[in-house]
């Protein structure tokens, strides 16, 4: 080796070991990027992002995934829509983030879905919507795959998707021999979302009434309300007078507290309802509604029941680290990330994008809830039994879980037994 | 089919009452300064979360919140709305209600910021708990002690505007403003108790129906709708109309309720107002006084 050689050799080592450089630290410091958007003056995008943070806290502290550190970029959306549209675009051309992590309405992560399609191509990444609950996700994986095959949706129920486990487990098992139900009133809100439910899904799903009929049930009464919707016992006069034994309230957005306190005070008080979602989940609602939301029952994952080992340790570091309780949205965008990390390290792989695809539609991974994964074909996540959401219902102050057995902590009661 | 009569009957007795409370404030505030009050919304959510505010972070008892939540709405009324918005936009129309509508939804938005859904605002005022059956009618006690108060209410507003020297000056000023300067009404003052009276309604309103009705911070938005759709139909600003209106709107929506769908509602209320005001311009009293 000559003298130049040597020293150009000896110099460019120098230079490597001054700057840090290696092949294999190069791969290893780059960090995985993952882009987060939500409406962060709403409460649930709020947690969302707090249980984000906390992902990936906890990854990082584990030493990352595949031995490299995750990132997380946070942009607020503020609900709207072309702005939505906008921060995806710079999350994925000018972050490269290797996920977009969408904790908000199904509407947003629609917009999301075409934008990352337009970018797909070139920016290959993944894209998940963690807060909505609509079909419109997964159908258009299910019409397009090629195209939307980036999208993944986890949800606690998916519209449609609840038809299954209402057809299969909840009305045979929950309402009709543990409730003891016969007659059943059936209350939409005029939402998207319930249009499955209360229409079918042809060659899908169908509707929610033919689902309970055909389980022999009796729908007495059936009608939707709107959102602005203040009063409400009109309507609880006509259940009364329908003889039902029990409401399924497929609704999340209405006006909640005056429902229930309206409920209690109506000829319907002894007649239990069962909401599908919403503020009557949360531990608040007790307060809200002055005590008279006792007797009613709803899907919530707000209670503290140890479904795997990761439930309680989640719900405990998000109030000590964030200060914000677990609402909805957070647990699926924890166990969202816990699920994209496992099929990372399934696929041995960050960089081919149809090699991570395939490893999330494969990948089981222990979550808050159960087991999060997704359908290998619609890439909605797996429901119950692997997802859970357990029934609550509302008994002296707290919501106590009722269904299934394996989470129960009390039995069902009746609304007129509560108020005794 | 007697049911659903008595339901509608019963139904729009106590609604009709209760909307008396909502509307009566916006109608003194037509009648009295002749100003389509677009900020009438923030009564309702001052009630509640002024109430709240004192009850809750002040830690204040329940009636001592009230005093000072009424306090509250009177010094924004005459101070905040009266004093910065109407005296200085009087003959500025628009910017008037421009101005008087981000108040409201600037109040709305506040309150969301500061008490957001997870802060659980609640108003204890449950007067009479439990239920009255009137025939085949189940109703609470606490939705009758609403529409009786809104009766009451009412009816001490016209005693005091038929029976009382103020009432008649704040007619007079309703019917020729001039001529009851010239006679020596004193309008500055009359108009600060119209604002204050007009604050009074809505405060108790909120009051009274928290036990059967949402507290969120846009709860304003649909009372003010409410307010507004009767009394336009009842003739703005005459209290006569407003309280005719105010049983016809109940009428409406709880006979569509009951015979069509709860959510028809709103819609059937705003078609027979429109088709009213077609058929009779001016509402129902259709006159330049309040009473």
């Amino acid at each position: 080796m000559n003298k130049a050689r040597l020293f150009f050799t000896v110099v460019t080592i120098m230079l490597c070991i001054a700057l840090g450089i290696s092949p294999a630290s190069a791969q290893k410091g780059k960090p995985i990027k993952i882009g987060f958007m939500g409406d962060l003056s709403a409460p649930f995008s709020l947690s969302a992002q707090a249980a984000a943070k906390l992902a990936v806290s906890e990854m990082n502290a584990a030493g990352g995934i595949l031995g490299r550190p995750v990132e997380l970029i946070t942009e607020d959306t503020k609900g709207e829509i072309p702005k939505g549209i906008e921060i995806y675009k710079k999350l994925v051309m000018h972050n490269n983030v290797d996920a977009v992590v969408l904790a908000e309405k199904v509407e947003m992560s629609v917009a999301g879905m075409q934008i990352g399609a337009e970018l797909f191509r070139e920016f290959p990444h993944i894209m998940f919507s963690t807060l909505g609950s609509g079909d419109a996700i997964w159908h258009h994986v299910r019409d397009d795959y090629e195209r939307f095959k980036f999208g993944f949706q986890t949800y606690y129920f998916v519209s449609s998707h609840y038809l299954e486990i209402m057809g299969g487990q909840i009305i045979p098992d929950f309402f009709k021999n543990y409730v003891g139900v016969t007659k059943v009133a059936l209350i939409y809100e005029d939402m998207d979302w319930t249009k499955p439910l209360r229409q079918g899904l042809p060659g899908v799903s169908p509707s929610l009434r033919e689902v309970y009929e055909s389980k022999g049930l009796e729908v007495v009464y059936e009608k939707t309300i709107s959102l602005d919707q203040k009063v409400f016992s009109t309507l609880f006069e006509d259940v009364a007078k329908e003889g039902a034994c029990m409401m399924d309230c497929v609704v999340g957005y209405i006006d909640q507290p005056a429902f229930i306190k309206q409920w209690a005070q109506s000829s319907a008080r002894d007649i239990p309802w069962f909401f599908w979602g919403g503020l009557a989940g949360m531990p608040m609602a007790w307060n809200m509604t002055e005590g008279m939301i006792a007797g009613g029952s709803i899907g919530s994952s707000f209670v503290r029941v140890a479904i795997t080992e990761k439930t309680i340790p989640f719900m405990d570091n998000m109030v000590e680290k964030y200060k914000t309780g677990p609402i909805f949205g957070s647990h699926t965008t924890y166990d969202t990330l816990y699920g994209y990390k496992k099929a990372l390290e399934q696929a041995d792989d960050t960089k081919d994008i149809n090699n991570i695809i395939k490893s999330l539609e494969n990948v089981r991974e222990t979550a808050v809830l159960g087991k999060i994964g997704w359908d290998s074909r619609y890439h909605y996540n797996i429901p119950y039994p692997d997802y859970v959401t357990p029934i609550v219902q509302w008994q002296d102050g707290k919501m106590v879980p009722v269904y299934p057995s394996d989470v129960a902590q009390g039995t069902f009661q009746q609304p007129a037994d509560l108020r005794k | 089919m007697i049911d659903v009569i008595q339901n509608i009957i019963i139904y729009t007795i106590l609604w009709g009452s209760i909307y008396l409370l909502i509307s009566i404030g916006f109608s003194l505030i037509c009648g009295v300064l002749r100003i389509f009050h677009l900020g009438y919304g923030i009564t309702f959510v001052i009630a509640a979360y002024g109430m709240w505010f004192f009850l809750s972070d002040m830690q204040m008892g329940l009636i001592p919140s009230i005093i000072l939540m009424l306090l509250l709405q009177m010094f924004i009324a005459v101070f905040v709305f009266y004093k910065g918005v109407f005296q200085r936009y009087l003959d500025e129309e628009e910017n008037l209600l421009v101005i008087s509508i981000l108040l409201f939804l600037a109040a709305s938005h506040f309150s969301n910021w500061l008490y957001p859904v997870t802060a659980g605002v609640t108003i204890p005022t449950t007067l009479v708990p439990g239920m009255l059956k009137i025939g085949a009618v189940n109703v609470s006690y606490q939705m009758i002690a609403a529409a009786v108060v809104g009766i009451v209410v009412t009816a001490l507003f016209v005693l005091m505007f038929l029976k009382t020297r103020t009432g008649l000056i704040i007619r007079a000023m309703s019917q020729d403003l001039n001529a009851a300067r010239l006679m020596g009404a004193s309008v500055d003052n009359m108009y600060y108790l119209a604002m204050i009276m007009a604050v009074i309604p809505p405060s108790i309103c909120v009051l009274m129906i928290a036990p059967f009705w949402g507290i969120d911070p846009q709860m304003g938005e649909p009372l003010l709708i409410t307010a507004l759709l009767i009394a336009i139909l009842g003739g703005l600003g005459n209290l006569k109309g407003n309280i005719m209106a105010s049983y016809l709107i109940a009428f409406i929506h709880f006979s569509t309720s009951f015979l069509l769908a709860p959510r028809f509602m709103g819609f059937a209320a705003l078609f027979v107002t429109l088709i009213f005001l077609i058929v009779k311009r001016g509402g129902i009293v259709a006159g330049e006084t309040i009473w």
